[in-house]
């Protein structure tokens, strides 16, 4: 998290100066958080062009709300597809500046104007990020896209413990909106699906949620455990496609995303024991340290404890990264929020747990690896993955008049 | 929904000495020929009762409910008798077994679960002696011209809000059905008000966009039928509906910009 923060704080101090455009009064404040105050979130414009994305490197301490949407694509050809992205392009950059989508004050061929007018009359940045993701459906003769698909996209398979539901999984386009609050979320993709309806319709949509510190450090999973402690640093090169991935060159500087919808059964979660419960994830649940540490952020030390005795060889940290040589380039960044439904599921139960999201080099190495070593791990028995989708998410708009997968299409 | 400013409304009350007064009044010789096949869909309906032949009851109550649609009533346009004609139980105390829920509607929920046909038959009178009443009082009828603009996208929200959601389903699954009476039903509208839009600015046509996104609804529509009949719409699935939800989103996008292009017509 240290590393993605001063990535973050680098992000906000250079848009101070685009807060001042839109008109706010608030001061610049310090750096660093605790340091004397952050930045309004409000007034955080996160930088739309870049060689990548730039929801998926953000700290997401700032981005407290979240939807992931999967839509299915009405669009029949090539031009279709490249309108879509074309006109998805325009309106995520514009909502992420925070500039009106359309004009202020409407002009009277517009009544009613074509902002929802959910966030008032002057849209605040607020932290918003949108990325997109593509699914393995756009791949195809009709749009051209056959020879261009990027190697190891498939559709999601089902893993031991796996209940897919179809009205949950795929998705040829997906959208994961992030931002400072849920109001600003509904207008983005309020606004998103407005512009682009006779061109996708969706497949499935949730709401997400992080939970602030509590009381310090990573914020809490659903299971009460400090969740994204680890994930690696930029730098680590484990996230971006490069020249070296062996993808297409239209995918550097892309990633790939994978997306699991897991309910968790926390009624049958609650009722099992604190003891229990750390020696299934292998970390104390008041310190979110390791159960050989003190600290949320110590390291577990493996080697010291090769038969399970203080961290079970099944604990779900420990499978998940057992942190070997061998299983190092496993390691992949993850993304993913609390998510809670309307209602209840048929026997009364919550309709509570968590979007997993992460985002990788290589589906097969990274995400992949890691699920196969957690198959049978005895967190299973409270958890029901019924959802989600593999996506690869196009490299960055490095130029204004650019659009998202403008390469794809040679 | 988006009205155009009172004050506007209030300078059209004229009948056909405005441009809009003048399509108001080929709608309205519409609608007149509309009721006219209306009540004798009604009459075939209600001269097949006896015969105790349920799915010939069922075609022609079809019949009936889709030239319906065909008129357009949309947002209570016909007042207190569009409600006994073509309105829904929601909203009603005792739902379906209100009183108050009569015409179209209400025969269709009786032709599908199982009420005995010559039970319906006080519902089919009333049903005509309905459609009788609006014919005679047709010309007499307000129809405010600036009203005329908006029909273009509220026929087609009618049918979103309604029809797709399958809130207005009592039994036939016919969704389909009556959102392709009602296209039928906006592009008379449209083709109307079609001398009054303005040219087309930086060549955006609103009503080039609105008569495609319609073809497109219609295309989607008719991809649906299954050896040229209707699907039932309550067994689609998802996927199958993703296209028609898409298509008429599509078009009530471009529908809803002929109110204001059309904003200072009068």
């Amino acid at each position: 998290m240290s590393v993605n923060r001063r990535n973050f704080l680098r992000g906000a101090a250079g848009t101070l100066a685009a807060a001042g455009v839109l008109g706010s009064s608030r001061p610049a404040q310090a750096e660093g958080r605790g340091g004397g105050g952050d930045p309004d979130p409000a007034t955080i414009s996160v930088p739309f062009l870049g060689a990548n994305q730039s929801g998926i490197y953000r700290p997401d301490f700032v981005q407290k709300a979240s939807c992931f949407a999967a839509f299915r694509l009405l669009v029949d050809d090539r031009a279709g597809l490249q309108a879509l992205l074309q006109t998805l392009t325009t309106h995520i950059q514009s909502l992420t500046e925070g500039s009106l989508v359309g004009s202020n004050p409407p002009r009277e061929s517009e009544i009613g104007g074509l902002d929802s007018g959910v966030l008032g009359a002057q849209v605040p940045p607020d932290a918003l990020t949108v990325t997109v993701g593509l699914g393995a459906g756009v791949f195809t003769d009709s749009y051209g896209l056959a020879a261009a698909r990027p190697r190891g996209l498939t559709t999601m398979p089902v893993f031991s413990g796996d209940s897919p539901e179809p009205d949950w999984t795929g998705g040829d386009l997906v959208l994961q909106v992030c931002s400072n609050a849920p109001d600003s979320v509904h207008h983005a993709l309020r606004d998103l699906t407005r512009a682009t309806r006779g061109m996708m319709q969706l497949e499935w949509k949730i709401l997400g949620f992080h939970s602030g510190p509590r009381p310090t450090g990573a914020p809490r999973n659903l299971f009460g455990y400090k969740d994204g402690i680890v994930n690696p640093a930029e730098d680590e090169g484990l996230v971006w496609i490069d020249k070296n991935s062996g993808q297409p060159d239209w995918a550097i500087g892309g990633t790939f995303m994978v997306v699991r919808l897991i309910r968790m059964l926390v009624e049958f979660w609650d009722r099992i024991g604190v003891p229990e419960q750390n020696a299934i994830i292998g970390r104390d649940r008041d310190s979110g340290a390791p159960l050989d540490g003190t600290d949320e952020t110590d390291l577990p030390n493996y080697p010291a404890d090769p038969d399970g005795a203080v961290i079970p060889l099944d604990a779900h940290i420990r499978l998940a990264n057992p942190r070997t040589a061998e299983t190092d380039r496993s390691r992949l960044l993850r993304r993913g929020y609390n998510y809670e439904n309307f209602g209840m599921s048929r026997n009364g139960n919550a309709e509570t747990g968590l979007i997993f999201c992460s985002y990788q080099q290589n589906i097969a190495d990274q995400f992949e690896a890691t699920q196969l070593r957690l198959a049978g791990e005895p967190m299973t028995d409270y958890i029901q993955p019924f959802g989600g989708g593999y996506f690869v998410v196009p490299p960055g708009v490095e130029q204004f008049g650019g659009y998202l997968g403008e390469g794809m299409f040679g | 929904m988006q009205r155009l400013a009172p004050a506007t409304v209030l300078t059209t009350t004229t009948r056909v000495g405005t441009p809009l007064g003048a399509v108001a009044e080929q709608y309205r010789a519409y609608v007149g020929q509309k009721l006219t096949q209306l009540a004798a869909d009604v009459a075939q309906l209600r001269a097949g009762l006896p015969g105790n032949d349920r799915s010939s009851a069922q075609r022609r109550w079809l019949a009936a409910q889709l030239t319906w649609q065909q008129v357009g009533a949309a947002y209570g346009s016909f007042g207190r008798l569009g409600a006994a004609i073509g309105g829904l139980a929601s909203g009603l105390p005792r739902g379906v077994a209100d009183p108050a829920f009569t015409g179209l509607h209400r025969i269709e929920y009786g032709l599908y679960s199982g009420e005995r046909l010559p039970d319906l038959r006080g519902s089919v009178d009333r049903l005509a002696a309905d459609v009788t009443a609006l014919r005679a009082g047709l010309a007499k009828l307000p129809i405010v011209p600036t009203d005329m603009p908006i029909r273009c996208h509220e026929i087609l929200e009618d049918a979103l809000r309604d029809h797709l959601s399958g809130q207005d389903d009592y039994g036939s699954g016919m969704a389909y059905a009556l959102t392709s009476a009602d296209v039928l039903g906006t592009r008379v509208v449209l083709k109307e008000l079609k001398p009054l839009i303005p040219a087309p600015v930086l060549g955006h046509s609103p009503y080039d966009q609105s008569k495609a996104a319609l073809d497109r609804l219609d295309a989607a529509l008719d991809a649906t039928k299954v050896s040229g009949r209707w699907p039932d719409y309550r067994s689609l699935t998802k996927h199958q509906r993703q296209p028609v939800n898409g298509a008429i989103g599509a078009a009530l996008e471009a529908l809803y910009r002929i109110p204001s292009a059309l904003g200072k017509v009068q």
